[in-house]
């Protein structure tokens, strides 16, 4: 008795009736969801391209502030024509060496701002705001946008009828009134231009999530799990989100830069990120100031910020292609 | 794509050339504005804009001409009384745009009426500035705007009472404030609609209004041909368009598409490196003068460290206001050491600017980084601190000068005083405006332009009175010589009075109640083929009158 | 569904209604005074305040609001910075907004389909590469940017439009704001139209339909596009409020005298305008709910599968 309640079952107590050797798929039966999306992605070249992007920008953001010679707020002086030390201020980008007469003794790979501060240490130190408002960004579509999009979609009736005029409450307040409140209790910087997003940011990707969520709920497999007796968030959740995950993506690829852009608005009427600090948006605005006798002023970070967008996009469609293979089996 | 794109776009271009170009016609001007005006109701402007366009539209009793010196406009001349307190106009024969004649009437109502409806250029009116009789009670609404001492004996008679001799009376008559406005039309207007449109305002100035909505980015002037002075008119239309950004306002002047833009900051240097434009440069000194404004109040919700007085010297005398001009305003400004800007209220008996001494006041204002740290010294063991974290506001839409200006005076203190720190807090105007008469801000970037030819348009500013509203310093000897040079014995002694305004002075700058940063200069470009605009540093900055357009 | 859009439409008010409070209390506790207080002492703020009956409890202010709304009057139907009257301004504003608003939704949504379209039909090859750098760049470069790129290139090196907004040239100035305008809505509705074509082409219906011989024009139009809409409506709706509110950097750059500007400067200009900001509240989220309504009810025309109401609704 004892004995046989402790036994296991071994594979080698099972046979095949016929005897017959069948071809067992060993390869794919022991793998895992997640590993197979992950042996999709890498697969799919465009995408790994994409993730090597995000992460040489990434790279740059974190380590060019670190062995740039000068800071990133710091106001470089220069030895001029007569010998006297001037401020080194809108000059084109230059190396040492290059130069013979004036400046030849310094290398400016971006140039110089018209505080006389060094460029490319700025886009890189601003590459780092700008990444973690874009983590942030995308962090509240996919956390509040869509789970209140799905269940204002799912559920309908009356809960969606009270989710959708809050919605229509809280996209109709101006951003601008909604942040000036914010800052009489926060300080101002990166936190409350978080804050902000918070608050803001998610509709658009809600909207996306409900309206998914309508076209997939009356589907027959949802039907079907439904009558299996699946409860309301196992729907949601594991069966109409996984459908959804093609438009969610391109939501949050459109949401990265309205946030970093946002941001750069907020920097621009003063509760955003404090000068001297920067990000990319605040540079890009600087630049735009001067853009068109000092052109190489916006274009370190229009570029930095394209290279980033190009990265991310390429990444999420590396992921929504891995995500519903029927997709890249066709 | 591109390809469809590119012939959608031409295709559109071809349709509407159509419509396009008109030739350039000789009597158009077209001016940039950098803000919107306003208001043109006298009563409810508050800037040079709003100013500058009421004044092309309305005459006053007296104008500036192209040196700046008063000379009659609708008065053709004036007498004063021997104790100076009243001054009676004679007007000439001039007209509405609508027909009817100026009469003295005109002014009567208008006058009362900016006693009554005014807020921010209410005080104009009364004992701080014009000293008109019973002004101030009318302000404060405790008698009837009639008993205001202004009365028209005649059609052509206008006479002002006024509680003390005023020296610089007739200049003032240069303000929109004390511009006349057409009884009859008025009371036949909708409420709160006076000047809204073309429709419902009235010129008997150079111009008429044709096109204008409050707010608006384009407003359009057409000469006026029953302008008493019609004959020195000589342009047919004035086209103002406000253009915020410096760099657009470069290329639209090289467009053509403006006749006179204001550039700032990096355009300037691009321009005076250009061999062409930089003919086409000006450089227009005017009275504002940028300062740094330090909240004195102990008690301010920011700890109140500026209440002492070396620590305020010591950041006075740590900026560089030669780099500052040089780097980061670069239109022209020059850098200030005094109380008052530059080239400013000129001595009616030397013509010298009363701030045409620059090194008066060396020992307090200068740049001298040893002497900043001695202060700091001192205001350390005064305060038993060592680290100073002050807050600077200001208000940034009103371009990006005020942006790298904030930013290099917090490198350069930081620079020269250990232990203080600067954090720069930019906002919109309204919120600054409100943390300054909040008492919620410890250092202020601002500025302030002259309302009147007279250093008193600034030293009334930090009067007990006056402070109470920002620096929160207040002084008894200061506030005596200020009382004294307005409603005072010394009201009609003119060279006294000059004398007593430096003794003010010095008590201002000795206790560093704010630190004075640069005069303001304006960068225009000017078509070449425009010639006749005059410039003025108080009140009008520009006026037209004489403007022609080859 | 007469029933349900009743519903919806009192539903409507009731929400503007909420709005209309939320706002109210909020622009009173934003920092700022309503008047330009520029050296305007404590004492004539708090004699402009009492004037003005900002000294009484906020709900009576409120109730005094709402009646004289019903009354057809935003408060006391002047702009609290200049005196001048609230109506007639926003109105010139709004349909300079409008016109070039609606400019740019009809070129936006177009172009933006086509590009889309034509991706997802070339899909893994070069156009559908290039149409992606598009798109992607398209929200890369601010509206405002590329405003000051075409200003440069069509105004001042080929002088074919105005450099600035004339209105009496209405049509051939509002070709540059509205371009920039719309490169946003290009880029998202190209996007989105790409994405949800490749799904649905790979779908088991097309599939179906392209084995029962249809094929091109017919299939896109019949089968793929009607069921990509679906996500697309629900990009473009928002786009729409957003470009009709006007676009505050562009107004300024091209002096525009639109919305978007005369809603920053009343919020955030020399005083905070609580007439102005509550107006143009007023009609901006009027605009939002009804867009949101329209789209609710489009959802069931394109997909009649959809159900909105509740179960037994």
């Amino acid at each position: 008795m004892n004995m046989e309640k402790n036994y296991t079952p071994q594979k080698t107590d099972f046979e095949f009736i016929s005897g017959r050797n069948i071809d067992v798929d060993t390869n794919f039966a022991s793998q895992g969801y997640w590993r197979g999306v992950a042996v999709h992605f890498f697969r799919n070249k465009f995408a790994v391209t994409g993730l090597i992007l995000v992460c040489a920008i990434m790279i740059f953001a974190i380590c060019a502030p670190l062995v740039s010679p000068y800071s990133y707020q710091e106001i470089i002086s220069i030895t001029g024509e007569n010998g006297k030390e001037i401020v080194a201020k809108s000059l084109p980008p230059q190396f040492a060496g290059e130069n013979q007469n004036l400046f030849a003794d310094k290398t400016f790979i971006f140039g110089t701002d018209d505080m006389g501060r060094d460029l490319w240490t700025r886009t890189w130190q601003g590459a780092r705001v700008s990444l973690i408002i874009a983590f942030v960004a995308i962090f509240i579509d996919m956390l509040i946008g869509m789970s209140y999009g799905l269940i204002s979609g799912f559920f309908g009736g009356n809960i969606d009828n009270v989710m959708q005029r809050f919605i229509e409450i809280a996209g109709s307040i101006p951003t601008l009134v909604i942040i000036s409140i914010l800052a009489i209790f926060m300080d101002k910087g990166i936190g409350l231009v978080i804050a902000s997003l918070l608050i803001t940011e998610w509709i658009g990707m809600s909207k996306i999530a409900r309206a998914e969520c309508l076209k997939l709920k009356e589907r027959e497999y949802v039907l079907a799990s439904r009558t299996l007796g699946a409860g309301s968030f196992h729907i949601i959740f594991k069966q109409i989100l996984p459908n959804t995950i093609g438009p969610i993506i391109t939501q949050v690829m459109f949401s990265i830069p309205v946030a970093i852009f946002t941001e750069a608005f907020l920097s621009f009427v003063g509760v955003g990120i404090v000068l001297p600090q920067c990000s990319i948006g605040s540079l890009i605005e600087a630049g735009f100031n001067n853009i068109t006798i000092l052109p190489y002023q916006i274009l370190p970070p229009i570029c930095v910020l394209a290279i980033l967008m190009l990265g991310f996009n390429l990444i999420g469609d590396g992921l929504r292609e891995a995500l519903a293979p029927k997709l890249e089996d066709m | 794509m591109k390809k469809v794109l590119m012939m959608a776009l031409l295709l559109l271009a071809a349709l509407m050339s159509g419509c396009g170009e008109e030739s350039s016609n000789s009597g158009k001007l077209n001016v940039m504005l950098q803000s919107n005006v306003v208001s043109l109701d006298s009563a409810q402007a508050t800037d040079s804009a709003s100013f500058e366009v009421i004044a092309d539209c309305i005459d006053g009793l007296m104008q500036l001409d192209a040196d700046g010196k008063v000379i009659p406009a609708l008065a053709q001349s004036y007498e004063v009384s021997e104790d100076g307190k009243i001054y009676t106009f004679h007007l000439r024969d001039a007209k509405w745009a609508n027909g009817d004649a100026v009469t003295a009437n005109d002014f009567v109502f208008s006058w009362r009426r900016h006693c009554e409806e005014s807020t921010k250029y209410a005080y104009i009116m009364g004992s701080t500035v014009a000293c008109v009789k019973n002004a101030d009670a009318v302000i404060k609404k405790e008698i009837a705007p009639e008993q205001l001492g202004v009365s028209a004996p005649d059609a052509k008679t206008f006479v002002v009472e006024l509680d003390a001799p005023v020296s610089f009376f007739p200049s003032l008559m240069c303000f929109p404030a004390f511009y006349p406005i057409n009884e009859k039309f008025y009371n036949g207007l909708e409420k709160n609609t006076y000047g809204t449109s073309p429709e419902t305002f009235l010129s008997n100035g150079a111009f008429m209004l044709t096109e204008y909505l409050p707010g608006a980015a384009n407003i359009q002037l057409a000469k006026n041909n029953n302008y008493w002075d019609a004959s020195r008119v000589s342009l047919e239309n004035l086209q103002y368009q406000v253009v915020s950004s410096s760099d657009n306002a470069l290329t639209a002047f090289k467009n053509g598409t403006l006749n006179l833009a204001v550039i700032s900051g990096n355009q300037v240097e691009n321009v005076k490196n250009d061999a062409e434009l930089s003919k086409d440069l000006h450089t227009i000194p005017t009275g504002i003068l940028n300062y740094l404004s330090f909240n004195q109040d102990a008690k301010n919700n920011h700890g109140g460290a500026l209440a002492n007085v070396n620590l305020r010297l010591a950041i006075s005398n740590a900026i560089d206001r030669e780099s500052l001009v040089d780097n980061y305003v670069t239109n022209g400004s020059q850098a200030t050491y005094t109380a008052i800007p530059i080239r400013f209220a000129a001595n009616a008996l030397t013509g010298e600017y009363f701030a045409s001494d620059q090194k008066q006041f060396a020992d307090v204002v200068s740049f001298d980084v040893d002497k900043a740290r001695t202060f700091l010294e001192t205001a350390k063991s005064e305060l038993s601190r060592d680290n100073f974290n002050l807050e600077m506001i200001y208000a940034n839409d009103s371009g990006d000068t005020v942006v790298r200006v904030a930013q290099a005076i917090k490198s350069q203190v930081e620079e020269n005083l250990p232990g203080v720190t600067m954090n720069l807090q930019p906002m919109p105007k309204a919120e600054y405006l409100d943390r300054i008469t909040s008492n919620s801000y410890d250092i202020a970037i601002t500025n302030w332009a002259p309302d009147y030819d007279d250093p008193m348009t600034f030293f009334t500013l930090w009067t007990t009175e006056g402070c109470e509203i920002a620096e929160h310093w207040s002084n008894a000897d200061y506030d005596k010589i200020i009382a004294n040079c307005t409603t005072g014995e010394l009201a009609a002694k003119y060279n006294a009075r000059w004398i007593a305004m430096y003794d003010a002075e010095k008590i201002l700058l000795d206790n560093a109640v704010i630190a004075p940063l640069y005069t303001n200069a304006i960068a225009d470009l000017i078509s070449s083929n425009v010639s006749g605009i005059e410039f003025h540093s108080v009140a009008i900055e520009r006026v037209y009158k004489s403007a022609k357009v080859q | 569904m007469t029933k349900y859009i009743a519903k919806r439409l009192i539903m409507s008010i009731l929400t503007l209604f909420a709005i209309i409070f939320v706002l109210f209390v909020l622009i009173r506790i934003m920092p700022g005074n309503p008047f330009p207080v520029e050296r305007m002492s404590a004492e004539m703020i708090l004699q402009k305040r009492l004037e003005l009956g900002l000294d009484k409890p906020i709900l009576v202010q409120f109730a005094d609001y709402m009646s004289m709304l019903m009354h057809g009057s935003f408060g006391n139907g002047t702009s609290l910075y200049n005196g001048a009257p609230i109506k007639p301004i926003m109105l010139k504003c709004l349909e300079n907004s409008f016109k070039i608003g609606v400019l740019s939704i009809l070129f936006g949504t177009l172009v933006g389909l086509v590009i889309g379209i034509v991706a997802a039909l070339n899909r893994g090859k070069f156009l559908d590469g290039l149409c992606t750098i598009i798109s992607i760049l398209g929200v890369c470069i601010p509206s405002y940017v590329f405003m000051i790129f075409l200003q440069y290139f069509f105004s001042y090196k080929i002088p074919l439009f105005p450099y600035f907004f004339d209105p009496s040239k209405f049509l051939s100035s509002a070709v540059m704001p509205a371009l920039s305008l719309s490169l946003f809505a290009i880029s998202t509705v190209a996007r989105f139209t790409r994405n949800e074509m490749v799904e649905v082409i790979n779908s088991d219906y097309v599939k179906l339909a392209e084995a029962k011989g249809l094929y091109g024009f017919q299939l896109i139009r019949r089968h793929v596009l009607r069921n990509a809409l679906i996500p697309i409506v629900t990009v473009i709706a928002p786009l729409v409020v957003d470009l009709l509110t006007g676009a505050m950097v562009i107004e300024k750059i091209y002096g525009i005298n639109g919305v978007g500007k005369l809603m920053v400067d009343a919020i955030a200009g020399q005083g905070v305008d609580y007439n102005y900001v509550l107006a143009l509240g007023i009609v901006f989220s009027s605009l939002y709910i009804g867009v949101m309504l329209l789209l609710d009810i489009l959802y069931g025309i394109i997909d009649p599968r959809i159900r909105l109401a509740a179960k037994d609704g």
